[in-house]
């Protein structure tokens, strides 16, 4: 008996921490853990700052991988105490764990943060201003857009290390087979069709689009000047300007120039990108940070401006950066690491690999150079000048989601723009 | 030592009463023992979380920010949501369609690999590898299948001469496009229950069957069907079940479809709770679901005394 009633009590002892383990488990907290500027002897030139950190930011290969550890070894031998670790994750499941890791335990010291995802999340960041102030960074020396896109509630929450304007890509050789003049900074809409159908024949199209709001949003505000947001900052899609550019933009993609859409959201989107890079489709609308990959192809590429609409020539900018998790116990050693990650060194570093049109314009040199696209610099100075930033609704994950899905029946068909555009506002400002 | 010996003499025909209690409490303590990790098992990863998920369906629980306590308004809210109205149709459309369709296909075939056809267990193998095989990989195949420029189209192009729709991008026919996709999935686990549940149907039966004159569809009607409902009873109600839990076909397939034509209630409850972080929300409709599926298997088991023969 008394092994047995032994190992009874082992058993016991097992479950109840078991379950002393399992209720202690999902509680997340939402108190920050420390405050920034806490520890009182660091200066800011502080290279005494010494900490372990995590880095979690979208990767998609190897590639990237080392890309960002070369971003990272910059803060480490500015910082020689820093140890900082990369930790990836593919891209459509980036938010889903951000999210999941920011509300429980877990999440890393600097964040991968994207402009137009900031509104969701921006209530786990800690606010940068003070740490700003104490490391002497100058607001002045980022893009004004971009760095104000990194505000939540009024307060900067991220620092940028790149923005882009969406311009427009497009293949060289399929304009000079068809025997079609290269457009430039300043070309129409008329200009544009009659580019696309000259390029639509047999089984290439002149133009491809996908349901993903990068895609249509571009269009409406290049259209009609409409964004998603009224002045006061709601929801507003079935304002009449919105309609309008929504409805031009459904007709130009149906009027036999771009190819058929089949599925909304970032598997249309890869979609649309595989018919571009495959030579199947002429033109297509993405931002500078693809620009890259974009060059890898068989093909001459060139970029060029959205095509002049009614209200001028119209671009949205979104852009990424750092931001420090509320739960990072060491708040400060982590805003140093983002110092030098989004330091004229770090960019210079990131701009001529090509990989990072920088947030700070006096590196955006090196990024031209590096790039060496025939019309980039007067591309995105132009589009830079003519740019708004991209401001959404603090639910705009669910909105993209919902405007994707059903923004896809418009371009099939099945509804007509109106009806789109009336089930993401009644949904979209019913709120989430 | 807690052997409690009784040296009294026992009552005639009466087995000692001391020893034998002893023996069930030792008994019963090995039973505990080994059922310990399952019941821990059980407690902490289902009955905790089920716990868990209706206390959270009753607050406004955001994954950052305060926690409100909202009473039954989740579930207010989801009633008189057209979206969720809608998830929860498209949830049973694929009910309605996918188990008949499952049930006839893995029936008629358990039924035409019966006899002891030469490779018979070949047979067997080849119609449960779509189910051995990972759904996510089957339904990202079946896309490519699908989508414009895949098989079928290519299919439909040279032997039609033109395209075939867009099965997947049209509300039409997205639904069916992941049901028949279902289908091919799960129709395996179902063909092996019924091919064992047949085999075991008595010989003699049907041999008497045949000397009173029966033919085959009336054997098998009259004989077969009869002596296998518990195993039909056995793989609908599971199939009820799982397919009320249907998530990873939409998500693969359409994401939810043309609009919300294919948006199922998990699908549901992963959207509002890991992407758009509603926690309470989502768990009031995991909830929901939960009731669904209590209820229909309920109905399942009520009237099985009715059309089960139980031998």
């Amino acid at each position: 008996m008394r092994p047995l009633a032994r190992w009874k009590g082992v058993a016991s002892l097992v479950a109840v921490g078991l379950l002393v383990a399992a209720c202690g488990g999902p509680t997340a907290t939402t108190q920050p853990s420390a405050s920034p500027g806490s520890s009182p002897q660091a200066t800011p030139e502080a290279t005494d700052v010494s900490a372990d950190l995590t880095f979690q930011f979208w990767i998609g290969g190897e590639a990237d991988q080392a890309a960002w550890e070369t971003v990272t070894a910059v803060a480490e031998a500015d910082h020689p105490g820093l140890n900082i670790t990369v930790q990836g994750t593919p891209w459509p499941d980036y938010w889903s764990k951000i999210g999941n890791q920011l509300s429980n335990t877990g999440a890393p010291c600097i964040v991968g943060m994207q402009s137009l995802r900031l509104a969701a999340y921006g209530d786990q960041l800690v606010p940068l201003e003070e740490l700003m102030a104490k490391y002497e960074v100058n607001a002045a020396d980022f893009d004004t857009s971009i760095l104000d896109s990194m505000k939540h509630g009024g307060k900067q929450v991220a620092l940028p290390y790149d923005f882009g304007p969406l311009i427009l890509y497009y293949n060289r050789d399929l304009f000079k087979a068809a025997n079609v003049a290269e457009p430039k900074p300043g070309w129409t809409l008329a200009d544009f069709t009659a580019a696309a159908t000259a390029l639509t024949t047999g089984s290439q199209v002149g133009f491809s689009t996908a349901s993903i709001d990068q895609e249509y949003l571009s269009w409406v505000l290049d259209l009609s000047g409409a964004e998603v947001l009224d002045g006061d900052g709601k929801l507003a899609v079935t304002a009449p300007a919105f309609v309008d550019g929504y409805k031009k933009y459904v007709e130009l993609m149906r009027s036999g120039i771009a190819s058929d859409v089949t599925v909304a959201g970032y598997d249309g989107y890869v979609i649309m990108l595989g018919e571009w890079q495959a030579g199947t489709a002429a033109m297509y609308v993405d931002g500078p940070w693809m620009a890259i990959s974009n060059k890898a192809v068989p093909f001459d590429m060139g970029m060029v401006p959205m095509p002049v609409g009614p209200g001028g020539s119209k671009h949205y900018t979104a852009g990424s950066g750092f931001g420090i998790s509320k739960q990072c116990p060491t708040p400060e050693a982590a805003f140093a690491a983002i110092v030098s990650m989004t330091g004229e060194e770090a960019l210079t570093g990131l701009a001529s690999v090509g990989r990072a049109y920088p947030a700070r314009p006096a590196v955006a040199d090196a990024w031209y150079t590096a790039a060496d696209i025939e019309g980039a610099k007067e591309t995105l100075d132009f589009a830079i000048e003519n740019s708004v930033p991209w401001l959404t609704p603090p639910n705009w994950v669910e909105m993209a989601d919902l405007f994707d899905r059903t923004g896809l029946q418009a371009l099939t068909g099945e509804l007509t723009p109106e009806q789109v555009l009336d089930i993401v506002q009644e949904q979209g400002a019913a709120g989430g | 030592m807690s052997i409690a010996i009784d040296t009294t003499a026992p009552a005639p025909g009466v087995s000692p009463a001391a020893p034998r209690g002893s023996r069930l409490r030792d008994d019963r303590r090995h039973a505990l023992l080994f059922l310990g990790p399952s019941l821990i098992g059980l407690a902490v990863f289902t009955l905790f979380p089920t716990v868990m998920a209706l206390v959270m369906s009753l607050f406004d629980w955001p994954v950052f920010g305060e926690r409100t306590f909202r009473g039954l308004d989740n579930y207010a809210r989801l009633l008189g949501n057209p979206v969720f109205r809608q998830v929860v149709l498209n949830t049973c459309l694929f009910v309605a369609l996918y188990i008949p369709l499952n049930l006839v296909v893995s029936l008629g075939l358990a039924v035409w690999v019966s006899p002891r056809i030469k490779g018979r267990p070949f047979f067997r193998i080849l119609f449960f590898i779509p189910v051995m095989t990972p759904v996510v990989a089957n339904a990202v195949v079946w896309r490519f299948m699908y989508q414009p420029g895949g098989l079928l189209d290519s299919l439909s192009q040279s032997v039609l001469g033109s395209p075939a729709p867009s099965f997947l991008a049209s509300s039409a026919t997205a639904m069916l496009a992941i049901v028949v996709m279902s289908v091919w999935q799960g129709f395996g686990y179902n063909f092996l229950v019924f091919s064992t549940a047949i085999d075991q149907v008595p010989q003699e039966q049907l041999e008497a069957a045949a000397i009173d004159g029966a033919n085959g569809r009336q054997r098998f009607w009259y004989v077969t069907l009869p002596m296998i409902t518990p195993s039909i009873f056995f793989a609908t109600t599971l199939t009820l079940i799982t397919s009320f839990q249907v998530f990873a076909q939409p998500f693969l397939l359409t994401k939810g479809g043309p609009g919300n034509n294919t948006a199922t209630l998990v699908l549901f409850v992963y959207n509002e709770g890991w992407r758009f972080l509603h926690m309470g929300l989502a768990a009031a409709a995991g909830w929901v679901l939960f009731v669904i599926i209590m209820g229909i298997t309920a109905v399942q088991f009520l009237g099985q005394k009715r059309w089960v023969h139980y031998d």
